[in-house]
């Protein structure tokens, strides 16, 4: 624990960025490697604004870009200690090839990742295109919707990733502005109890343990590499269990309970929207609204998209007439991520929902109540006909004429 | 400590991230202090490879000329002049590769090593060595 | 008095115990490791290496084996250098939370990059760690082009090289671009110490090496590399390359202490030619064609004028 402990209210009025960043300090980081971008950038000045102050007794190293930040990071955490970092958008795309080195590696690292569109055109504001960008990078990867749950899920992205049957580096995710730039009311624990929950980090094959000189970050060839791709994917699919113990202390730590694959009202829903980020709670509003006029409303995200929970999504959707899958990221000539990772969970399943794909709020567009209202309603429609009356994947929200694909 | 031969070992039973130890066990010495031979080496330590293969021609060394001078094992690329209290010892078969440099920076005449064909034996060889060259 | 073990003589060199082992797959001939078995026999302490890819990594830990005898680490092309810096970082962090023995002696953080990683690709990320001041050294293994990948020019690439992707041809002399000034730039960079070493004059290498390893935030050290593959010498002629090189002064000895003291640290007892330099490298074998006979003037020019620069500025203490 850092000496100088920092008298905390119970309740705290945090935006994502301090959230992100307190939990950093309160878990105990050894080396902070980062580099500021828009809409991260706080997180990393709170931080520094904390190491300044002497409430961080580790390392904090201003790097010159953000492949700079993930590489130091990569050595620091080789170099056996906690390691952590916060990017978005153009700097999470920068560090793309070492995202990879990393996980291979199987480096425990944090990364926060404050969500924005990838450019061209130049966006500061948020979607989800950069947590797409990174889905195969082999990291585990959880969903944020609010402060809260920023705060709560980097604290427990340290025991996840640390755990000596993971040993993988961990996303936390959520909304650029949204989420990052919008103070909440957030439950904090004080610097003792939260440490403890991060615990003592445990070094694996450190490089300054000279007890025993181990060689990191090898070439395999065609004899070798598969073996070690297919360890690191059966670590990262194992991971489930680890997360479900460690939300599980969690919940019985402070009474919040995280799920994989989180649901609201879904235990009668006829019809659902499945959607990340703020999007999931502003759903929630809407399927209230709906189920006042009599519709089966539901809202659907999986907390943590990788490792997918596609047993729990198939299992949760069984009864649902028609779904929304919203991506709030551009297709890049496809259907959504999300439609593609619902539909992959159904199809070995008896159900045969009418499935949708929605494309919405790029570069931080608003999607509002109103229009989910507008989704549901449309949803309602297929679940009552038993097909979509449009196209498979529609753009909502963007002004012009209609834009849809697929007429399957 | 696993006596499992990593060549039979499963995706499951590799080291994680394709690590490689260069030792086998913990040590508690300094390696920069302890000469190799009393090191243990893990058999994922190259010194435990052999690309003796490599080979076409090989250097041969005559420890009756030589003056232990030290320059080839300063310049073998492969680790494989041993050197050991400030005296010449040997060529290691197992890691030369036959690139010649030895031969070259040895300031002997005749030259204290000189390449071979490799099949021709080391005691053979030193019986066929060239007599003192003049006039250089 | 220095912190690393006495080299009186190239006896007391000998008995080194060695940490990079051989059974590498690097070419027969390869100064790459001549130069990391100098520098790695030239401290006794505890060493965290990192390299970029390229010839040194990809030969020296290619799954199952590994030829060092130390913790060491890869990442990438472009940041061994911010690899280093990263594991530097968490030791001063360890350190400083108490969880590293105080009384532990500290351990040389160092980098291995050659011409591509350094002067190209990973370039940014030298400066970033050189600006930062972490304490460590940076060796850039310089064999002008990217070897490992069958030798595409780089900045370090002097010109008239004939390398894959700037090839003599009928119109055209290789490579059109100077050589980069490495060692000006690093110096810039207001780093303690930067040095130029060539394999073949140990005890220089040495020498800097330990310097190196004595001076408090981050050195760098270009190496000259001479490349049997790629040059086109026979193999085991790398000691005589090495030798021409220093001796015509394309590749002069010297190190830069502070940004402002410069040292020549080898003086040739006869200067060689350019020419002769030259002439014993298959590649550039096509500038002794008449109609390119300007360009081998040039080299000489520049030599010449380089070599006149560096007394100057030694002799001026700027």
């Amino acid at each position: 624990m850092n000496k100088k402990i920092m008298e905390l209210d119970s309740v705290e009025v945090w935006d994502g960025n301090m959230a992100a960043a307190q939990a950093l300090r309160q878990a105990d980081v050894d080396v902070v490697a980062a580099y500021p971008i828009t809409p991260s950038t706080p997180t990393v000045e709170n931080y520094a604004g904390f190491h300044a102050n002497g409430y961080v007794d580790g390392e904090f190293v201003m790097v010159e870009s953000e492949h700079a930040a993930m590489s130091a990071c990569v050595g620091a955490a080789a170099a056996g200690g906690r390691v952590a970092t916060a990017t978005s958008s153009q700097g999470f795309a920068l560090m793309i090839e070492v995202l990879y080195q990393a996980s291979g590696m199987r480096l425990p690292i944090t990364l926060i990742q404050v969500n924005r569109a990838l450019a061209a055109p130049l966006n500061v504001n948020g979607d989800h295109s950069d947590m797409y960008l990174g889905r195969d990078s082999g990291w585990v990867n959880v969903c944020s919707f609010s402060p809260q749950e920023v705060y709560d899920l980097t604290l427990c992205s340290f025991r996840i990733g640390e755990h000596l049957d993971v040993r993988l580096p961990v996303i936390v995710n959520q909304d650029g502005f949204m989420c990052s730039h919008t103070a909440q009311n957030v439950n904090v624990l004080d610097d003792k109890t939260a440490c403890d929950f991060v615990g003592t980090y445990k070094a694996v094959n450190s490089m300054l343990d000279f007890s025993k000189p181990v060689t990191h970050g090898v070439q395999t060839e065609e004899n070798w590499h598969f073996e070690h791709k297919a360890k690191q994917h059966a670590a990262l699919m194992g991971s489930t269990k680890v997360i479900d113990e460690v939300f599980a202390e969690f919940e019985k730590l402070t009474g919040r309970k995280y799920k994989r694959l989180e649901t609201y009202k879904m235990e009668d829903a006829e019809v659902a929207i499945v959607a990340l980020g703020t999007t999931y709670e502003s759903a929630q509003i809407a399927a209230d609204q709906m189920r006042e006029k009599g519709i089966k409303a539901g809202v659907i995200a999986p907390r943590v998209i990788r490792p997918f929970p596609l047993e729990e999504m198939s299992a949760a959707l069984q009864n649902v007439k028609a779904i929304a899958c919203m991506d709030r990221s551009a297709p890049g000539g496809t259907v959504g991520a999300l439609y593609n990772e619902i539909c992959g969970a159904l199809f070995n399943s008896p159900a045969r929902p009418v499935v949708s794909n929605i494309i919405y709020g790029l570069g931080g567009r608003d999607m509002t109540i109103t229009t989910l209202c507008e989704i549901y309603a449309e949803l309602d429609k297929d679940a009552k006909s038993g097909k979509r009356n449009g196209p498979l994947q529609r753009f909502v929200g963007v002004r012009g004429p209609e834009l849809g694909f697929y007429n399957v | 400590m696993s006596t499992k031969s990593i060549k039979e070992m499963g995706w499951n039973e590799l080291v994680i991230g394709a690590s490689l130890y260069s030792f086998e066990n913990t040590i508690n010495y300094n390696v920069a202090e302890v000469l190799p031979e009393d090191r243990h080496y893990a058999e994922t330590n190259s010194k435990m490879a052999y690309v003796g293969d490599w080979r076409v021609f090989k250097p041969v060394w005559n420890s009756e000329l030589c003056i232990d001078c030290q320059n080839c094992w300063l310049y073998c690329p492969d680790t494989s002049i041993i050197s050991r209290d400030k005296k010449m010892v040997g060529v290691d078969y197992d890691h030369c590769k036959g690139c010649g440099i030895c031969v070259e920076v040895c300031p002997t005449n005749p030259k204290s090593l000189l390449m071979f064909a490799e099949q021709v034996k080391n005691e053979e060889a030193l019986t066929q060595w060239p007599e003192k060259s003049k006039g250089e | 008095m220095s912190n690393q073990k006495e080299i009186k003589n190239l006896k007391s060199f000998s008995t080194a115990a060695e940490r990079f082992e051989g059974a590498h797959v690097l070419c027969p001939g390869c100064a790459h490791s001549i130069i990391v078995r100098e520098i790695l026999n030239a401290t006794n302490d505890n060493l965290v290496v990192s390299a970029a890819t390229g010839c040194l990594e990809v030969c020296t830990a290619i799954y199952p084996h590994t030829s060092w005898d130390c913790s060491w680490i890869h990442i990438g092309f472009e940041n061994a250098s911010t690899a280093i810096a990263g594991a530097e970082s968490m030791h001063k962090a360890l350190k400083r939370k108490g969880r590293i023995d105080a009384n532990q002696k500290d351990p040389k953080f160092v980098a291995f990059g050659g011409d591509g990683a350094t002067y190209d690709i990973g370039f940014q990320w030298i400066s970033g760690c050189f600006e930062r001041g972490h304490n460590m050294m940076y060796v850039c293994l310089d064999n002008e082009v990217y070897a490992n990948t069958g030798g595409q020019r780089s900045s370090s690439t002097p010109i008239g090289a004939s390398a894959t992707t700037s090839p003599a041809g009928s119109t055209s002399y290789g490579e059109k671009q100077n050589k980069k000034d490495i060692l000006a730039i690093m110096a810039a960079h207001g780093a303690p110490y930067v040095a130029q070493v060539a394999p073949n004059k140990w005890k220089d290498m040495v020498k800097k090496i330990q310097t190196g390893f004595e001076t408090e935030g981050p050195v760098f050290i270009n190496a000259m590399s001479a490349c049997t593959t790629e040059w086109k010498f026979p193999m085991h002629k790398t000691v005589e390359a090495s030798d021409l090189a220093v001796d015509s002064l394309v590749f002069p000895l010297y190190e830069i202490i502070n940004g402002t003291e410069l040292n020549i640290t080898y003086r040739p007892k006869n200067i060689v030619p350019v020419r002769d330099y030259l002439a014993f490298q298959p590649r550039f074998k096509h500038l002794f064609k008449p109609e390119y006979a300007h360009i081998i003037e040039e080299w000489q020019r520049r030599v010449d004028a380089k070599w006149d620069y560096l007394q100057r500025r030694e002799e001026a203490r700027v």
